[in-house]
């Protein structure tokens, strides 16, 4: 991390608030959202911001979560720049407009306070909501701790409106882990995201529906220009990879943090094993690579932060020539032997010169990936470097998934 | 010689001020409801209203096919779960931006009824600044003819077939500008299409009275093709509907319900129902149901318009709106 001298003041607050403070620094014209456990102090924020005049835009407490992308879907194709929020249950109640938002191509930024969907007692953190929804169309990305909610939320806004980009964005932060979490969070000046979100200004304007114009949104069963669309959508996302990385290097200047693009590589350059990881799991993961780089473990963590569209160029690049890979999974793939982000990794386990990649699954359900675990998952990293013979994928705090002999 | 007879006509084509945005020949069945009410909306309202519409009977003419619409309107072309929540979202932003607009919010019974009928409702509840027009044809008819809850007792639909077991619906049909009305927002209306110059009237109300929040019109738009009906016989269904109390002609202002059509002489409603198909299998004493039903109903809105009439408007809903 770089440290640039900036205006800024440091405060501690919650993962929930740093997304909303960041929602309120974006300027947004109209906010829609509806109320969820982990989310819901995100909207109670930026609620109070409005009450208070500090957020000037148009406020709709909806009636539901499908409501509130569906407002916010128009409001964007309008012209407004937008604000949402969910999680699990909420996410899946609006997903007929997400997936509308993604074809759409309007750029709404939303947070989503990560939560686990199976169950309606699954009132805890997971990523299987993210999982879920994972091919909407949208841009995912996912923050690590409360700095980063913040600032991918700006970022996010970036990505979005960009006029090469032209997509929505999925900011994913851990549920209960961050969103209650508090810590210290550097809140950048009102004037400092101005000016880092003014470029989008001075880009050519997209097309928007106002009265009067002959123009419209949402045609009816389109034929040969549904596949064009679609490209469209596919090399749009492609594009987003390298943008970010570029919105990434702007942002270090005006801000003075860096977090590398899609992925953040964590003493990776010497490695001989590394962790692939994503959201608050990876802090932990850094303090135990430390401590194992004391004991002259060389080891290191890849940390996906855009996960749609799936930075397989990038993941493979890092992770070249790895003696062996452990990919932490916090949700399920079905009829898979692991868990979701390994098994789209292992589709490129042979560009990898020789590294073998192993399946983790933790964290389900609030659980704790502990300092433990992560030596579990390490010294097993470290088994399968050294030819021994590790099971393909390993429940972690779950032993008993392991000795059942069940799959 | 048509100025001698077309007296009344000529009173509705004062209300034409503008340009039927529509091309002359669309993808509707003939006779359909739907389309007359179409063209008639902005040529009431005017050209540069901004038009919502679900996938539905209206979607191929409203939102287009393969890329064209048949119409030179600003559409936004909804989901039927959300269509009045994408309606919210143009009106915001709008009205944050300072860009002039009437925005009507153009739904069949069954988005504004049934699946759109939560963020219908919290459109109300948030008195939204738009024009919810919902064009009743009593069922499903784009998918092919489905119940709807506004499909009436007695009538076959696909899903509510004529059985040994089971004939037509056995269940009353919803009223939805009733429901409307309740929610006390600043104008609420029936209408249909042989009542045109009602119809004129109630839509610039209503695009009078969406400055001070959320509208709702319920049209009665019958359908040929699904009731099995005659196609020449639209207008006359809408009137008879009418003039059996079928579909009473009402408005409200803030909730306080007034006719704007009292039929002195009510017909029996099997005037109505003998001209279309889907009543026909009805007997005696099922039509005696459905009959009985309207006159309850129609009993409780006269009922209503009489109480409303009496109470003091309060000052919080001459003045509502969500903070913003």
């Amino acid at each position: 991390m770089n440290t640039t001298e900036t205006p800024s003041r440091i405060k501690v607050i919650t993962g929930n608030a740093a997304a909303a403070i960041a929602a309120k620094l974006a300027r947004p014209d109209v906010v829609a959202a509806y109320p969820i456990t982990p989310q819901t102090e995100v909207i109670e924020q930026i609620s109070t911001f409005h009450a208070s005049g500090e957020m000037d835009c148009e406020l709709i407490t909806v009636e539901g979560e499908n409501s509130a992308m569906n407002a916010v879907m128009a409001a964007s194709l309008a012209g407004g720049r937008v604000f949402t929020a969910s999680s699990s249950w909420g996410l899946v109640f609006m997903y007929d407009a997400v997936l509308a938002v993604a074809g759409a191509r309007a750029p709404v930024v939303m947070v989503n306070v990560n939560r686990e969907t199976p169950g309606i007692i699954a009132v805890s953190s997971g990523q299987q909501d993210m999982i879920s929804t994972r091919d909407a169309g949208w841009i995912f990305l996912i923050a690590e701790d409360c700095q980063e909610v913040l600032d991918l939320v700006l970022q996010a806004y970036r990505l979005a409106e960009d006029y090469d980009i032209q997509l929505p964005v999925m900011v994913h932060y851990d549920g209960f882990f961050l969103s209650y979490l508090s810590e210290g969070v550097d809140i950048p000046e009102q004037e400092t995201v101005d000016r880092f979100l003014s470029v989008l200004e001075t880009q050519p304007k997209r097309t928007v529906l106002h009265p009067g114009e002959k123009l419209g949104v949402g045609s009816h069963g389109i034929l040969g220009g549904y596949m064009e669309l679609r490209h469209k959508h596919v090399t749009a996302m492609e594009r987003s990879k390298a943008k970010f990385e570029e919105i990434d290097k702007e942002f270090s200047g005006i801000f003075g943090r860096s977090y590398g693009g899609q992925l953040e590589e964590y003493r990776t350059d010497d490695a001989d094993i590394v962790l692939v990881g994503s959201g608050s799991m990876c802090g932990t993961i850094k303090s135990v690579i430390d401590d194992q780089r004391e004991k002259g473990v060389r080891i290191g963590l890849v940390k996906i932060r855009m996960y749609r569209p799936f930075p397989h160029k990038a993941l493979v690049a890092a992770l070249k020539g790895k003696k062996a890979v452990g990919v932490v999974d916090r949700s399920l793939a079905f009829g898979f032997d692991g868990g979701p982000i390994y098994t789209e990794l292992k589709a490129f386990e042979t560009r990898m010169d020789g590294a073998q990649l192993v399946s983790f699954i933790d964290g389900i359900a609030n659980t704790d990936i502990t300092k433990t675990n992560v030596d579990k998952m390490i010294q097993m990293t470290r088994d399968l470097a050294d030819g021994k013979d590790v099971p393909e994928v390993t429940w972690v705090s779950y032993p008993e998934a392991n000795t059942k002999g069940e799959k | 010689m048509a100025e001698k007879k077309q007296g009344r006509l000529t009173k509705v084509l004062d209300y034409l001020k503008h340009d039927d945005p529509f091309s002359k020949g669309v993808a509707f069945c003939p006779g359909c409801g739907l389309e007359l009410l179409l063209r008639f909306i902005p040529r009431v309202l005017g050209n540069d209203i901004v038009i919502t519409g679900t996938p539905s009977c209206s979607a191929p003419v409203l939102l287009g096919q393969n890329n064209q619409s048949w119409h030179t309107l600003s559409y936004f072309g909804t989901l039927m779960t959300g269509a009045a929540a994408n309606a919210t979202g143009l009106v915001r932003y709008y009205r944050k931006a300072g860009i002039d607009n009437t925005v009507v919010c153009f739904n069949g019974d069954g988005t504004a009824n049934d699946i759109g009928f939560g963020n219908l409702s919290g459109a109300a509840e948030r008195n939204e600044p738009f024009i919810y027009i919902c064009y009743d044809n009593e069922g499903y008819m784009n998918t092919g003819i489905q119940k709807s809850g506004t499909t009436p007792f007695g009538a076959t639909t696909t899903t509510t077939p004529y059985g040994t077991v089971h004939r037509g619906k056995n269940l009353r049909r919803m009223n939805l500008g009733l429901k409307m009305a309740m929610n006390k927002i600043p104008y609420t209306a029936t209408a249909t299409l042989s009542d045109l110059e009602d119809l004129a009237k109630k839509l610039l109300k209503a695009k009078e009275a969406k400055e001070r929040g959320f509208c709702f019109l319920h049209v009665f738009a019958p359908c040929p093709t699904g009731w099995g009906a005659d196609p020449a016989d639209t207008i006359e269904i809408c009137r008879r509907a009418v003039k059996s109390n079928y579909f009473p002609l009402w408005e409200a202002e803030n909730g306080r319900i007034r006719m704007t059509k009292t039929v002195k002489k009510p017909k029996p409603v099997d005037t109505y129902t003998k001209l279309m198909k889907k009543f026909n299998h009805m007997t005696e004493a099922d039509m005696k149901i459905l009959q009985d039903d309207v006159e309850y109903e129609y009993c409780l809105l006269g009922g209503l318009s009489v109480l409303e009439a009496e109470c003091q408007l309060p000052v919080s809903v001459k003045d509502q709106g969500e903070a913003s």
